[in-house]
């Protein structure tokens, strides 16, 4: 019963079967623009029209439909990440800025490896500046 | 139903409060001192006191608004001067209306079905989230040049000024003379985001990114080397350049 209205409205643009694509992961139903696609397969959709979702203040405007199954926020890509979490006003797509700052030594991103063997664990970058004593016995000399 | 109009359109309270307000405005002067608001001992006061006051030399010459010490009491008010607080405000009956048909719970319910038929507030993480400053202060990175050169010189700035010493550097001179570090680690957990080291950095090397979902299911996967913020550095070098060009005009 949540805004019907909304959830009717939105069903009928996108499609029951989108539709209940977002049921299963936002929880809600949204329609709006597509605005890209980034690497890794997820998509990101925009609407700015304030009577449909919470305008900027709040941030239902911009959101994000993960590729993966098992979700996690950490999929986003930096570039989306600054759209997504409402720092840069245009996509990566049409960002002259973050398009002219990008290296070309920028290495790939990857997701938060927490709980998986590819989990960091730190280590030293110097040499130690001990080390354990090692016994030497040298060889008793007999007559 | 004309009660519930009028209460709400304006609300009994208010009505009242407003209705106590434009009487004091209006009878301020009159509203100086009332019999149930003045002591005992005054009360007793005689009518002309003949207790010699002595004179007060640094009086200023100004009209005193309060009464003066012999003055007489009750003052000259008239029977009918006292002020009603309650007069223009709601009846008894009113407010015993709008009590026993629960006009304000009406008025709250009426509340919450609007927000019932309104978009709903709730953001929906991690699929949409709410806005972030450019200056947010997150995960540490080391940022390089445009060449791929790294930017930490180890200066130790950062190390002095970190509130909670997280940070520790080491350093030597390279094979080309110039001094970078060998080690520079971050405790995360002993962090606490103030953001002084990348104030206190002359070179913007060390920064704080707008990541903030590095949460880590172990503890010394928390304690960041300099391999680890170099990468961070380099996997999300666009958004740090761009964050910061949108921030240069202030910095």
């Amino acid at each position: 019963m949540v805004s019907l209205l909304r959830t009717i409205r939105s069903m009928r643009r996108v499609g029951l079967r989108e539709w209940w694509h977002q049921m299963q992961y936002i929880g809600d139903a949204k329609s709006g623009q597509f605005i890209g696609k980034d690497q890794f397969g997820n998509r990101y959709f925009e609407n700015l029209n304030p009577e449909e979702e919470i305008p900027a203040l709040l941030g239902r405007h911009r959101w994000i439909d993960f590729a993966q199954h098992d979700f996690n926020a950490t999929q986003v890509p930096p570039e989306w990440h600054a759209w997504l979490s409402h720092i840069r006003k245009d996509p990566p797509t049409e960002d002259r800025v973050m398009q002219n700052l990008s290296p070309p030594w920028k290495a790939p991103w990857v997701e938060n490896l927490t709980g998986t063997r590819g989990a960091f664990k730190t280590y030293n970058t110097t040499k130690p500046k001990y080390e354990a004593w090692e016994p030497k016995v040298s060889a008793r000399g007999g007559p | 139903m004309s009660f519930l109009r009028a209460g709400l359109a304006a609300g009994p309270s208010s009505r009242l409060i407003q209705a106590r307000l434009a009487s004091v405005g209006a009878h301020s002067m009159l509203a100086r001192r009332m019999l149930s608001h003045t002591s005992r001992l005054q009360a007793q006061a005689p009518k002309h006191s003949e207790v010699h006051h002595p004179v007060d030399h640094l009086a200023m010459p100004v009209k005193v608004r309060s009464p003066p010490l012999d003055a007489s009491f009750p003052p000259d008010t008239k029977v009918g001067d006292e002020i009603d607080p309650y007069k223009g405000g709601p009846s008894a009956i009113e407010k015993a209306v709008h009590l026993f048909f629960f006009t304000e719970i009406l008025r709250g319910m009426w509340i919450v079905i609007e927000q019932f038929f309104r978009p709903p507030y709730t953001i929906m993480y991690p699929f949409e989230k709410g806005p972030l400053s450019p200056r947010f202060r997150g995960e540490h990175a080391l940022r390089r040049y445009p060449s791929g050169e790294e930017r930490c010189i180890a200066c130790k700035l950062c190390e002095a000024i970190c509130p909670a010493q997280a940070i520790t550097i080491e350093s030597e001179a390279r094979l080309d003379g110039s001094r970078r570090t060998t080690r520079y680690d971050i405790d995360m957990t002993k962090c606490i985001y103030c953001g002084f080291c990348q104030e206190a950095c002359p070179v913007d090397a060390i920064v704080e990114t707008q990541n903030q979902e590095f949460s880590t299911e172990t503890r010394e996967e928390l304690l960041y080397n300099k391999e680890k913020l170099l990468a961070n550095g380099d996997r999300a070098e666009a958004e740090i350049a761009a964050n910061l060009h949108a921030d240069h005009v202030y910095r």
